[in-house]
């Protein structure tokens, strides 16, 4: 697989073959493997209780329904370029509207990774001593992180 | 405090029927208490990613934003406003949505 900034603003990754869509694919799914969702651990960290009663009522599920609204995006964003580039090769496009509904679904992802493991700081990490679901995790959040940083980077100025 | 003008004023209670009622208004005033947003350090959220949303959200200019983002990395939290309540609750539900770890408190 290839990334690569577009100059229309945007980037393109170049998808080889198969494995290359399911570990796409799997984005949307790291984002939703954590047991309590983002919503609510943010909301947690209200505590005020003349605030979080209302926080809890109101805000939350607003915050539940626009993370769940961009997975959702980038998910058929996805599947559409599955579908076209026929489960082989093909490009998939983010363009600079649909920026930060990716940049929102990969740090989800990484969130919901970080909840499960601890990870922690990556450059502190030694991938090579963690146990073979853990360091799966480990790369794919760190694969999530490099796309970000070229969103950073070329897109979201 | 306040005290209804009528039961003060001798004419006015000629005036008044045996079954008019008095009514008696008090107003409290207390300060509003300011509060503070704050963004907490997590190891998920780029820097520059952070600087972004606070420019996004506040306003501030790169350089200020970027300072607010340090702290937030070297102490671990960071007071990014200080206001009004109901402000300050808007701008914590705009830092969340953007997936900030941030949180609301009294300012002490």
């Amino acid at each position: 697989m290839k990334i690569m900034p577009t100059l229309e603003g945007g980037l393109r990754i170049e998808v080889e073959d198969a494995g290359d869509w399911q570990l796409i694919k799997g984005i949307t799914h790291d984002a939703v493997s954590c047991e309590e969702n983002l919503a609510n651990r943010l909301g947690n960290l209200i505590k005020d209780p003349a605030v979080a009663p209302d926080w809890r009522e109101f805000i939350v599920p607003d915050l539940a329904e626009g993370f769940s609204a961009d997975l959702l995006y980038v998910a058929s964003l996805i599947a559409a370029a599955r579908v076209e580039a026929d489960g082989g090769p093909g490009p998939l496009w983010i363009t600079r509207d649909d920026a930060f509904h990716w940049y929102s679904t990969l740090n989800q992802a990484r969130l919901a990774l970080e909840e499960r493991f601890h990870f922690g700081p990556g450059e502190a990490i030694d991938p090579t001593a963690l146990p073979p679901a853990v360091r799966s995790a480990f790369l794919r959040s760190q694969f999530y992180c490099a796309i970000q940083s070229l969103l950073l980077e070329y897109v979201m100025r | 405090m306040g005290g209804c003008s009528a039961a003060r004023n001798p004419r006015s209670m000629i005036l008044m029927a045996d079954t008019d009622t008095l009514t008696r208004t008090r107003t409290a005033t207390a300060l509003d208490v300011p509060w503070n947003v704050v963004v907490h350090d997590d190891p998920v959220n780029l820097m520059g990613y952070v600087t972004w949303v606070l420019m996004k959200i506040f306003g501030y200019d790169e350089k200020k934003a970027a300072i607010l983002m340090l702290q937030v990395h070297r102490l671990g939290r960071s007071i990014v406003w200080t206001g009004q309540r109901e402000k300050a609750e808007f701008y914590v539900q705009q830092l969340q949505a953007h997936q900030l770890k941030t949180s609301l408190e009294k300012s002490a």
